[in-house]
């Protein structure tokens, strides 16, 4: 982060990188109001893409991540996502259930590795 | 938990706007927004696990306010993407919110709207503020409703910062193994949710799409790896949806 200088640079990174691009399609809603079909195929593919973007979000942390996720070796982010979606099925869809599966896989196998 | 608005023997109608904007930020406290304080622990976990400073980790949650876009946002600040790719890749996650937002707005808006109030509101828009309002708004008086969803907004947030602060500063102090499981909080919750809200095939393309797409296009010109996995990704199973649908039509 030192390519922004302070903190304050990073905000104001943020403020025009995070908040603008995101926050205008909140002022449009607002605009626009009714006339917006909200199962139109357009809107159907709006969700197709925020949905494979959020997919690809999560590849990405987990496949090619930076930080500290990228001190975990790749068999334990892979092995903790696949038991945590385990875990949510075989719970008959308990999000509870798949979060602490994966957390316990986690935890354990970062302690199994002495991690830190 | 759950705060349902009382209805008052005195007339509710008659209750000042503060009442309103306390008994929404009370309708913050139901298990969703819980659940949500946990996602924003997280968060701050990983903002921190990626090299990402105090401030302007806060002011994603106080001014992006979606999860989403503000992984994408530290992720690209993280590993160094160009600041417009990375802005274009926060847009493109924003599109969902425009529809949320159109289908919330005459729920808020009260009697006599005003432009300024109705951006405030929009600005609290986001997956669990769309879903509480939706179920905590209705029975509110129409007078009421600005102001309940103004409180119930600015709980959300307020209980959401302190989780960021939380994550953040847990992350340093934790012992290694438990400080990893929070920085993977975010990237399991968001897969095991992806799961559950699928419902069409359309939706199992779209994550099937984004996650191939994602490690092949990395790396691409102009840090557009986002764009292309997301645009990418959403148009292939978006086509593929739409012909499926069309073959099934067809075959009843």
């Amino acid at each position: 982060m030192n390519l922004f200088g302070g903190e304050w640079n990073a905000v104001l990174v943020v403020l025009l990188v995070g908040f603008l691009p995101n926050e205008v399609w909140r002022v449009l809603g607002v605009v626009i109001g009714r006339g917006l079909d909200e199962n139109g195929a357009v809107m159907r593919w709006v969700r197709a893409v925020a949905t494979a973007l959020l997919a690809a979000v999560v590849a990405r942390l987990v496949l090619t991540p930076s930080g500290a996720l990228a001190a975990l070796p790749l068999w334990l982010r892979l092995g903790a996502l696949v038991v945590g979606i385990g875990g949510f099925v075989l719970s008959r869809r308990s999000v509870l259930v798949g979060v602490l599966a994966a957390q316990a896989t986690l935890i354990g196998g970062a302690w199994w590795l002495g991690l830190r | 938990m759950v705060s349902s608005p009382p209805h008052s023997e005195a007339g509710p109608a008659l209750r000042p706007r503060r009442h309103w904007f306390v008994a929404g930020m009370r309708g913050a406290t139901a298990v969703p927004g819980l659940v949500l304080i946990a996602a924003y622990i997280g968060f701050g976990g990983l903002a921190h696990g990626l090299g990402l400073a105090f401030l302007p980790t806060l002011a994603s949650t106080l001014f992006v306010w979606a999860l989403p876009a503000q992984v994408i946002l530290v992720g690209g600040l993280g590993d160094g993407t160009a600041l417009p790719a990375l802005a274009l890749a926060v847009g493109l996650s924003g599109v969902r919110l425009l529809p949320m937002v159109v289908s919330l707005m005459p729920l808020m808006r009260g009697r006599r709207p005003r432009l300024w109030l109705e951006l405030i509101c929009a600005h609290f828009v986001a997956v669990t503020m769309w879903v509480e309002a939706l179920r905590q708004l209705p029975p509110v008086p129409t007078e009421g409703r600005p102001a309940y969803a103004l409180g119930l907004g600015a709980g959300l947030t307020l209980m959401c910062v302190a989780g960021t602060t939380i994550g953040f500063y847990l992350m340093s102090s934790l012992p290694g193994p438990l400080a990893v499981g929070l920085l993977m909080l975010t990237p399991i919750s968001f897969s095991i949710l992806l799961v559950r809200n699928a419902a069409v095939p359309m939706d199992w393309f779209a994550i099937a799409a984004g996650t191939v797409l994602a490690p092949l296009v990395a790396g691409s010109p102009g840090g557009l790896d986002l764009f292309w996995s997301g645009v990418g990704g959403g148009t292939i199973a978006f086509l593929a949806g739409e012909g499926l649908a069309r073959i099934r039509a067809a075959q009843t």
